[in-house]
């Protein structure tokens, strides 16, 4: 048992380093420039693993290029969701007209159709990879606002912060010194999880086409694939595999996130 | 009952949101709302059509009358006037949702029905050997995008083996009406309907999993257990009765997210509906067409909430005897 535990998050923290590496140096990946040209449309072989695409670039080559733009805006929105629905979960439970708005607020965005407004707003917007970071979070905060909330409510009927309040700390104090500490496994776990959704909103806006250009992602990938006909040349491979990436770095995240659930619950068991 | 009156409240009141969103975003962005609102650039406008615009869309008055008009916009069903189609909002709209209803609704009903079948029996025999390998199984299918698992199935069941067509709703050259047309139609949803169902089915299994194995620890249960009751009675008679309040607002509330599914599986499978028209809308810049696209989108999603509530009511026998005693 004691060694099963580690087996997610080693599994999961391998999954992501290999990622992140593929982000901080492509070159250690692929010897072939993001812009080298060669022959289109080639079939996978040794030279290019996955073969070239419609205007003749390596795909695999694009494929590593890619994983830095797709970390870097699942990593910032994320942890700008993170900050946002802690932010607006600490403050849904102060009494008076804050604490009304901001529980008031969280409901109405709970139920706001996510997708929908994301695209519409992306077309009034515009969509650069900034623009995409700020909207996705600003959509993607309720979750994790909802869970604070609840955790801080819990809180705050426990017998230690009644003591803080009875010893005379301020509010600020409390919340800042005692409150923040007990929510770190919960937003911790927020963040992982939030990182996969933001992905996944990210990857399917820019399958649609409202992605950024100068910035493709791997689901700008999937959708250059989908509309230059990579479908009529049976070119799987290049529709499927940056699918493949968005899948396995999910599930990374997700594995990290799972040992730290378990060991919450190991320790609230003992 | 409260509670229930409460959430419908909090539909209306996002709907409102959605609604002050719509008309305040064009006028409010930098820029001339007058681009925003009819889609044109200004400076492909002569000084004539210019006023002409602005007169139509009310510009030259004041915000609050301008608000009222936005309203009866809303309220007389024409949603606004889209100058790059050259039709009324809600007509293009009202000729697409149709198409994609018949996308979502099946897909909505599917999911909802299999995550519960599965996840509560799931979770009723929880860290069993079935409940294990279709935990696993939906994780995995959870960190799919909805996109790659609509594209999977085209090239498995469209390419690879030719059995169902993965292209529009209808083939051409059957006729309308006649049950040739139907069963035409029906084998053409058959792959948009399983893609969708398929993304919608890990959030809902997954909820279901986890209330029910949460719910087969409590006391009841065990004492159902006790008193010798056969398993399936304590599933369905106890287990579910308990949780399938959370699991229909659950439900009701991802009816939105299912439309937005539907964005995506239309776009794949080149289906007209309010997809396609939606991206059509972005590219082209047809800002009231986006904007009459959401207020219809939160539309759906206010009445799914309502409805979802109404069926809670039906559902709770605690209302129910409530009102008679």
């Amino acid at each position: 048992m004691n060694r099963g535990r580690y087996l997610p998050l080693a599994a999961g923290l391998a999954l992501l380093s290999l990622f992140a590496l593929a982000a901080l140096a492509p070159g250690l990946f692929t010897g072939y420039g993001q812009k080298e040209m060669f022959q289109a449309w080639l079939a996978p072989s040794q030279e290019h693993w996955l073969g070239t695409n419609s205007l003749g670039y390596d795909i695999f080559t694009e494929l590593v290029y890619g994983t830095r733009e797709t970390l870097l805006i699942g990593v910032s929105s994320s942890v700008l969701t993170m900050l946002l629905g802690a932010a607006a979960g600490v403050l849904s439970t102060v009494r008076g007209v804050w604490g009304w708005l901001s529980n008031a607020l969280i409901n109405v965005f709970a139920l706001l159709p996510r997708l929908v407004t994301l695209i519409v707003l992306a077309g009034f917007l515009g969509s650069s990879a900034l623009n995409l970071i700020v909207l996705i979070s600003a959509f993607s905060w309720v979750g994790t606002a909802r869970d604070v909330r609840a955790r801080v409510i819990h809180l705050n009927s426990m017998p230690f912060i009644e003591n803080c309040v009875i010893q005379g700390y301020s509010r600020a104090h409390i919340a800042a010194h005692h409150i923040l500490p007990n929510l770190y496994d919960l937003l911790l776990s927020r963040f992982l999880l939030g990182v996969n959704s933001c992905i996944m909103m990210e990857s399917t806006l820019s399958f649609l086409g409202f992605g950024d250009l100068y910035h493709p992602t791997w689901g700008s990938m999937i959708n250059f694939a989908y509309n230059r006909g990579a479908f009529i040349r049976q070119a799987y491979n290049y529709l499927l595999t940056p699918g493949v990436c968005i899948m396995l770095l999910s599930l990374s995240f997700y594995l990290i996130s799972l040992y730290f659930e378990r060991r919450r619950d190991t320790i609230e068991e003992v | 009952m409260k509670k229930y009156t409460r959430s419908m409240g909090t539909a209306l009141a996002c709907f409102l949101v959605v609604i002050a969103l719509n008309f305040f975003l064009p006028r409010m962005l930098p820029g001339n709302p007058i681009a925003y609102l009819t889609g044109f650039a200004e400076e492909d406008m002569t000084p004539r059509q210019y006023e002409y615009y602005r007169s139509a869309l009310h510009l030259d008055e004041s915000l609050p009358a301008q608000f009222m008009y936005y309203l009866q916009s809303l309220l007389d069903g024409s949603l606004g006037y889209s100058y790059k189609k050259e039709a009324v909002v809600s007509e293009l709209i009202f000729d697409r949702l149709g198409n994609t209803l018949q996308i979502t609704l099946p897909a909505v009903l599917l999911s909802a029905a299999l995550g519960l079948v599965w996840g509560l029996s799931c979770g009723f025999h929880k860290n069993g050997l079935a409940d294990r390998a279709s935990t696993s199984l939906l994780i995995v299918l959870n960190a799919l995008p909805t996109f790659l698992i609509a594209l999977v199935l085209v090239i498995v069941f469209g390419f690879k083996a030719r059995w169902l067509p993965y292209a529009g709703l209808n083939s051409a050259g059957v006729p309308a009406g006649g049950a040739e047309y139907v069963l035409d139609r029906l084998r053409h949803l058959v792959l948009p309907v399983a893609s969708l169902a398929l993304a919608a089915l890990p959030s809902r299994y997954l909820m279901m999993r986890n209330m029910a194995a949460q719910a087969a620890d409590e006391k009841y249960v065990l004492y159902a257990r006790a008193r010798g009751l056969p398993p399936g009675l304590i599933e369905r008679g106890y287990i579910l009765r308990n949780i399938a309040q959370p699991f229909v607002t659950m439900a009701g509330m991802s009816v939105s997210t299912c439309v937005g599914g539907s964005l995506v599986i239309e776009n794949v499978f080149s289906i007209n509906g309010m997809g396609t028209l939606l991206s059509d809308a972005v590219y082209t810049l047809d800002y009231p067409l986006m904007q009459g696209i959401l207020f219809v989108t939160t539309l759906i999603m206010v009445i799914s909430i309502v409805a979802a509530d109404i069926i809670c009511v039906l559902i709770d026998p605690r209302v129910r005897w409530g009102e008679r005693v």
